[in-house]
């Protein structure tokens, strides 16, 4: 995953003027150097998604037992996996985790780096505190999550004892709030289409892991803007808001784009904290793509390729404009 | 100058560490160490890594270092994920020519996709030679083979569909289990402790398998032993009256169940039932040991029956030991291995650890626990079928399908789709 940032001036300086010119032997000898690693990532990366893509189209079923005929028709694999209510139920949930999570991450992470920034007392206290989770694992940070929200235990103890009666399941809901339409069963889509209740606590969770980063994000951004902008705002007679707004927020653009390139794999991949927190959930409430993908390794090896490959697509589909965009301005540039 | 010879040594060690990396993965050499350099190894692997599990492997190694002097034997066991980590390592190692000697499996359904890879030995002869089919149960002789040969050794053996149950709890609503009443009188009852207060069922399936070894082991009792077979054959339907009127009870008892019985796990649910928050809780006897971990004393604060239907099943969740069809590295040793597996006195002394019992008929089961006893009792009379919540009667694939669609069917409650589903695998998967 590539991120952009800013090009570091171009060195200048009797120190660098012994800089080697560029010809036709440079770039030779560059392309060696690149060599090894080019083709290391090559085979790594090119070839394995190759490969990954050729078995979901193959009648590899088992991993003890490799079958590479190609699967007639074309393509079946993927016709049957579109028509599962479980591939369904995953491709839902990880849409709507991934919208709610980045909100949360990124809004969060700018809140408590704009309150770290101005704070004048214990600044280091508080970026620790804000950034600690991030170094936990979701595992680790899933199980004291999972006890949280036990539904017989937890946050429901108190709840009752502040007079609750009937607190909620948590993850073991099954409500889909906002549903879209109501699958009769013969239709192709077997799920309504809204957001999972069960799905909120590890949407919440993950936001509360991630939050940290986002601020170290948005820190390293509000330092790097000039104090003479926000000064001479400030003699122009621009209030809090204003600055925040038309100074402070657009310099914070490239930051937020980072947080949210950064962000979105962690959602997309999302496996861990789940496991620990719910594993798939009555109806697949909770399940996403990574589950998905390790429960049907050791039975479909096909099915499990051809929803690695649904993953990938949906990562590519945010990350290529992304990529363009960034291209493009570097041709203007 | 001499800076320009440093670049060209180091894009060389460049070049070539990233050429070794590359060739390395895709290494297809044949199996090092073993017979070849004159040591007398044995490898083993298993997903037998906790507590327990492990001191019953040590007996296993112990007892074929006793029968074969100056073995060393390298316990490869891979721990996590009910096995499957362990299944992803083997499935590499064989792929790569380079197995270890022996393996642990599940028989039937596990065994046939290996069989149908070609990467498992046929072990008919040894079997004939020492005339281990006399030995067992014919269920589980059965159990070890496909087509008609024998591909695996069985070790030890869990029983799946057992109800325990909390004796106070039972008697404070006044109501008791006869297993004989069948899956009717069990809801019966469970009502009656329902209207006592008392939650009647405890249930944790945050791991699927929990609730999937539920609704089979209703399944079975409202289909019986032969049906319950032939389901994996397609020569019985899922869309059979009786599988819909044992989805209408796993439904009822589904209602019956703790609230939160998707957010804690099989092993939370049985202490639960032990501690009085409920009459009754199905799990495998791995959760005897469990209990008696807890604390628990079994006949005061907790009881089991089989669970209730019109004929004694027993629900086989059984492990063995298999080799590969090629280039095991000491087959001598392997052999070796298999034939000690067999020994009645090393099955009695891994079960007493393990908390299953033994496969072979002609064990002495006098020191084993008041459960294990009269499970082994029921085992050699009881007809023993396979369990599909384990993968173990028939492909992973149905088994994985059988698992989603009992996690959709928990979220939904449809009769229907779950039926379609599993006549559609019935079809297209058998």
């Amino acid at each position: 995953m590539t991120t952009s940032t800013a090009q570091p001036p171009a060195p200048v300086g009797p120190r660098f003027k012994k800089q080697v010119p560029h010809n036709v032997k440079t770039s030779r000898r560059a392309a060696w150097m690149f060599a090894p690693s080019l083709l290391v990532s090559f085979i790594f990366v090119y070839v394995f998604i190759g490969i990954t893509v050729y078995i979901s189209l193959s009648n590899w079923k088992l991993g003890t037992s490799p079958d590479l005929t190609l699967r007639q028709p074309f393509g079946g694999t993927y016709a049957e996996l579109f028509q599962e209510q479980r591939f369904q139920a995953d491709i839902r949930n990880v849409v709507i985790f991934t919208i709610i999570f980045l909100v949360l991450a990124i809004v969060g992470g700018l809140v408590a780096a704009l309150f770290i920034h101005h704070v004048t007392v214990g600044k280091g206290l508080f970026r620790t505190v804000f950034l600690l989770p991030y170094a936990l694992s979701f595992i680790v940070t899933g199980v004291a999550w999972r006890w949280i929200f036990a539904p017989s235990t937890g946050v429901n103890e108190i709840l009752r004892s502040i007079g609750i009666e009937n607190p909620p399941g948590w993850t073991t809901d099954t409500t889909i709030l906002g549903a879209l339409n109501d699958p009769s069963g013969t239709d192709f889509l077997k799920i309504q289409f809204g957001i999972p209740v069960a799905l909120l606590p590890i949407i919440f969770a993950a936001a509360w892991q991630l939050v940290g980063f986002a601020m170290a994000m948005y820190l390293a951004g509000l330092a790097s803007i000039p104090e003479e902008h926000l000064e001479a705002a400030n003699v122009d007679g621009a209030n809090t808001w204003q600055r925040l707004r038309h100074i402070v927020l657009p310099q914070l653009w490239p930051s937020t784009i980072t947080c949210f390139v950064l962000l979105l794999h962690v959602a997309l991949k999302i496996f861990d904290l789940v496991v620990a927190m719910s594993g798939s959930g009555p109806g697949f409430v909770t399940d996403v793509p990574g589950i998905y993908i390790y429960n049907y390794l050791t039975s479909r090896y096909d099915k499990a390729s051809a929803m690695a490959i649904v993953l990938l697509l949906l990562t590519l589909a945010v990350i290529v404009p992304y990529l363009i965009r960034g291209y493009r301005k570097e041709r203007k540039a | 100058m001499r800076v320009q010879n440093k670049l060209k040594v180091s894009m060389a060690v460049t070049a070539a560490v990233s050429l070794i990396a590359v060739t390395g993965c895709s290494a297809n050499q044949p199996a090092g160490g073993g017979g070849g350099d004159g040591t007398n190894k044995l490898e083993i692997t298993s997903w037998w890594t906790s507590g327990s599990e492990a001191e019953a492997l040590n007996v296993l190694i112990d007892g074929v270092k006793s029968s074969s002097p100056g073995l060393s034997v390298d316990n490869a066991a891979v721990s996590g994920g009910g096995g499957a980590n362990a299944r992803q390592a083997l499935a590499a190692r064989l792929q790569a020519g380079s197995p270890p000697d022996a393996w642990q499996l599940h028989p039937a359904g596990q065994l046939k996709s290996y069989v149908d890879g070609g990467q498992v030995a046929d072990l008919t002869e040894l079997w004939t030679q020492n005339d281990w089919a006399s030995k067992l149960p014919k269920d589980v002789a059965e159990a070890q083979q496909v087509d008609g040969k024998y591909y695996t050794v069985p070790i030890g053996v869990h029983r799946g569909n057992v109800l325990w149950t909390n004796p106070a709890v039972l008697s404070k609503a006044n109501a008791a289990i006869d297993p004989a009443a069948g899956v009717d009188g069990l809801i019966s009852t469970l009502k009656q402790v329902e209207a006592s207060g008392t939650t009647p069922v405890c249930l944790g399936d945050k791991d699927i398998f929990a609730s999937a070894q539920l609704l089979e082991s209703i399944i079975m009792s409202r289909v019986g032993a032969d049906n319950w077979k032939k389901l994996f054959t397609n020569e019985y339907s899922f869309d059979a009256p009786e599988v819909k009127q044992a989805l209408e009870d796993y439904k009822t008892i589904l209602a019956l169940s703790n609230k939160d019985h998707s957010a804690i796990t099989w092993d939370e649910a049985v202490k639960k039932m032990a501690n009085g928050d409920c009459a009754v809780s199905l799990m495998g006897d791995w959760a005897y040991g469990e209990l008696l971990n807890a604390d628990k004393k079994p006949g005061t604060d907790f009881a089991w029956v089989t669970f209730p239907g019109k004929e004694d099943i027993f629900d086989y969740v059984g492990d063995g030991f298999s080799i590969a069809a090629k280039n095991t590295p000491n087959p001598e040793a392997a052999n070796a291995w298999l034939k000690t597996l067999m020994d009645p006195k090393v099955q009695t002394e891994f079960a007493a650890k393990k908390g299953s019992i033994p496969a072979v008929t002609n064990a002495d089961i006098s020191t084993l626990s008041e459960y294990q006893q009269e499970a082994a009792k029921s085992f050699a009379e009881a007809s023993v079928v396979s369990s599909l919540a384990h993968g173990q009667v028939t492909t992973a694939e149905f088994a994985q399908t059988y698992a989603d669609a009992v996690s959709t069917f928990n979220g939904s409650g449809n009769v229907e789709a779950f039926l379609a589903s599993m006549t559609q695998a019935q079809k297209t998967q058998l």
